[in-house]
């Protein structure tokens, strides 16, 4: 909302209100055009609803919302198969990969990265890159910005694989990094990032300071791909990438200075529970709260094809003890979560299959509102 | 025309050998092993013809007969991380560069083409590939030197 | 190789429009099982519907237009029987995409596990119907040949627009 407007309409009715006096008001006064405008700054309290409209996949969009008051501030209308934004802490801009095609689902297909006003979520301008953008749903791996927030990484997949690297500063296309049998992108620091192997390897690439490739190393496997893989929706605190595995074995991966050593793994279920079938479900299923060092999971009881299936319950573990501190009961089933990372975190809900947002209380998993209807198949939710 | 006669055959044959008439006993037709292991694990984007997408899919069918007649070209074919990163053990990931150089090649194959071996391929499957566009275009740019009178 | 595969083997050369190479054929009965992959599946050569007689129920249980159908033990997307297309066919005006992934299935009809490939169909917005998501023996995005999770549509001619996914069948495995 803009308050300087609102303050300037408040004068002038108070203005004419003085001006009529006893006689009282004949009629309302007129309203002028006005567009809203985003306060500078966000609140901690403001999640970005990625909505990669499935079932209208030219029409993606992403919806901000104010988790404090459920009320939507505005949106962006962002391409075809979207799968997500990036909000640098920096503020002022909004990164958006976006896919476009001269005729809608056909023609000339252009990829470009759009630069918008925060403030004013309106384009500022566009940088074209390589038309390989991987058409995949949304997740934190699809594309990111290295930690010092300079560069924009994108997975490509045509289905080839490499990296686009955008220069965030000069507003240019810097170059594409091949990064043959390896998928996705998981910043590590100012200059690397890791993708995932086919065979549980690590490929960590380190940029120069130009962005262009320094160097590739691949580290020994630290997944089992085979017989129980991790889902690609890792989550990230500090300097350590958390990723849980089809049966629920947690994997740290700690990036280093010389590249990503894997921690010793941890189990979010017991055995009593993997018994009874809990295991994580939903899409983007887990998150993170740094300062707490509590991590949010999505369980539900299924076999193992039913990985992907929503959950009702979100499991807190204590990372450092890597014990499971509390349950939150869903109101509704839930398949993608996000937390604030602020002292008194909210905690976001949704599912593709529906059209709403829900918000918790992290803390104490209290059920606080729905926004709804919002969007058509919610997939990501990114707090500034 | 050729293609369309391909799938017909296809399709026909595939329709005989799987879709069994009520009542008639036919022989059952298993995917030979080799050519299940090129299904699932390579056909979806080489094709069943290795022809693979222009631009998106390096072919192989001329590259095959090409890498495979030197070591370094034998040792990027098990390299590939399509190829190191497969779920195929050493001997089964043999059989089917062996079986792929065979089968999937415009080319005539050469007399004196030796099969791929499971202790090739662990020797080489250790190291895997990272700098695979590059490798690839250099040791088809030498082979097409070596070519030259 | 059994000798009614033999003859028919022949039969079908002799038809063919133009000599292919004795080479195409070393590969065996199992070369020709592969399906069509590299060519799109429009109306079949011989004037045959791609919706021609299924075989008998019971080698072949289910119905295709429904998510529990055995052939969709890890399809991902819009069944395109529900879409004008069936479930090995792409509804009219789509791009068979050739391009995919291909996994197995095990048909509970006759016992076999038939290896399935996946083609999405493309060039138009979703089909919007019949969406079906399950992930039997499937693996994440880093294995991209064992992956439901991509749209495949990018290794198609017409580019990403993703209408709906078929599962043909392309072999048997055991």
């Amino acid at each position: 909302m803009n308050r300087t407007r609102r303050a300037g309409a408040r004068v002038a009715l108070a203005l004419m209100a003085s001006i009529w006096g006893a006689r009282g008001w004949a009629q309302l006064p007129t309203d002028p055009p006005a567009v809203e405008q985003l306060p500078s700054k966000p609140t901690p309290h403001w999640v970005w609803v990625n909505d990669t409209s499935f079932f209208a996949y030219p029409d993606g969009r992403a919806f901000l919302v104010d988790g404090d008051s459920g009320k939507m501030l505005g949106m962006l209308s962002t391409g075809f198969s979207f799968t997500g934004i990036l909000v640098p802490k920096a503020g002022g801009v909004i990164y958006s990969p976006e896919i476009y095609f001269s005729r809608g689902t056909r023609g000339t297909r252009t990829d470009v990265v759009t630069i918008y006003d925060a403030a004013r979520l309106e384009p500022l301008g566009e940088i074209e890159i390589p038309p390989k953008r991987a058409s995949i749903l949304p997740m934190a791996g699809a594309q990111a910005l290295t930690d010092d927030e300079r560069f924009l990484l994108i997975y490509n997949f045509t289905p080839a694989q490499s990296v686009t690297v955008v220069d965030t500063r000069s507003r240019k296309f810097v170059g594409e990094i091949e990064t043959a049998g390896c998928a996705l992108v998981y910043p590590t620091g100012p200059r690397s990032f890791f993708s995932i192997c086919g065979d549980g390897a690590l490929l960590v690439t380190t940029l120069t300071d130009a962005g262009t490739l320094a160097s590739h190393v691949r580290t020994a496997a630290v997944i089992d791909v085979l017989k129980d893989p991790v889902t690609e929706k890792g989550v990230r605190r500090g300097d350590t990438w958390l990723f849980a595995s089809f049966e629920g074995v947690l994997h740290p991966l700690r990036a280093t200075a010389s590249g990503v050593e894997a921690g010793p793994t941890w189990p979010l279920f017991t055995q009593q529970e993997l018994a009874q079938h809990w295991r994580t479900g939903g899409l983007n299923h887990l998150a993170m709260h740094g300062g707490s060092g509590r991590l949010y999971s999505i369980v539900h009881q299924g076999g193992p094809e039913t990985r992907e299936e929503l959950g009702e319950e979100v499991w807190v573990y204590d990372v450092a003890s890597r014990k499971r501190a509390q349950t939150i009961t869903m109101r509704n089933k839930v398949g993608s979560i996000q937390v604030s990372q602020d002292s008194h975190p909210l905690l976001f809900a949704c599912a593709m299959e529906n059209n709403r947002l829900d918000i918790y209380d992290a803390t104490s998993g209290k059920y606080l509102r729905t926004v709804e209807p919002l969007g058509q198949t919610p997939a990501l939710l990114v707090t500034p | 025309m050729k293609l369309g006669a391909f799938c017909a055959v296809t399709l026909a044959l595939g329709c005989a050998a799987i879709a069994l008439p009520s009542g008639a006993a036919q022989p059952l037709v298993l995917t030979p092993p080799v050519q299940a292991n090129y299904m699932l694990n390579c056909m979806g984007c080489h094709l069943a013809d290795g022809s693979g997408a222009a631009g998106k899919v390096p072919s192989v069918r001329d590259s095959l007969v090409i890498l495979s007649r030197s070591s370094a070209g034998r040792r990027y074919l098990v390299q590939v991380p399509g190829a190191s990163q497969s779920p195929l053990s050493d001997l089964e990931l043999a059989q089917l560069l062996s079986w792929m150089v065979r089968n999937l090649s415009a080319q005539t194959v050469p007399a004196d083409f030796t099969d791929f071996t499971a202790a090739e391929v662990a020797g080489y499957r250790r190291f895997p590939l990272i700098d695979v566009r590059d490798t690839r275009a250099r040791l088809l740019q030498a082979a097409a030197g070596s070519f030259l009178p | 190789m059994p000798s009614s595969i033999d003859a028919l083997v022949e039969r079908l050369a002799r038809n063919m429009a133009q000599r292919v190479s004795r080479r195409s054929f070393i590969g065996g009965v199992g070369a020709l099982l592969f399906g069509s992959a590299g060519v799109p599946l429009l109306p079949v050569a011989r004037g045959e519907s791609p919706t021609a007689a299924r075989p008998d129920a019971a080698a072949d249980p289910g119905d295709p237009q429904t998510c529990e159908y055995w052939r969709h033990c890890a399809i991902d997307g819009f069944l395109c029987g529900c879409c004008g297309g069936s479930g090995h066919s792409c509804p009219p005006g789509t791009e068979h995409s050739a391009v995919t992934w291909v996994g197995t299935c095990h048909n509970p009809g006759d016992g076999r596990d038939y290896i399935v490939s996946y083609n999405d169909c493309c060039g138009k917005s979703a089909c919007g119907r019949c969406l079906c998501s399950r992930h039997e023996d499937d693996k994440p995005l880093y294995v991209p040949f064992r992956s439901n999770d991509y749209n495949w549509c990018p290794g198609s001619k017409v580019g990403i627009a993703y209408h709906c996914t078929v599962a043909r069948i392309v072999g048997v495995a055991k």
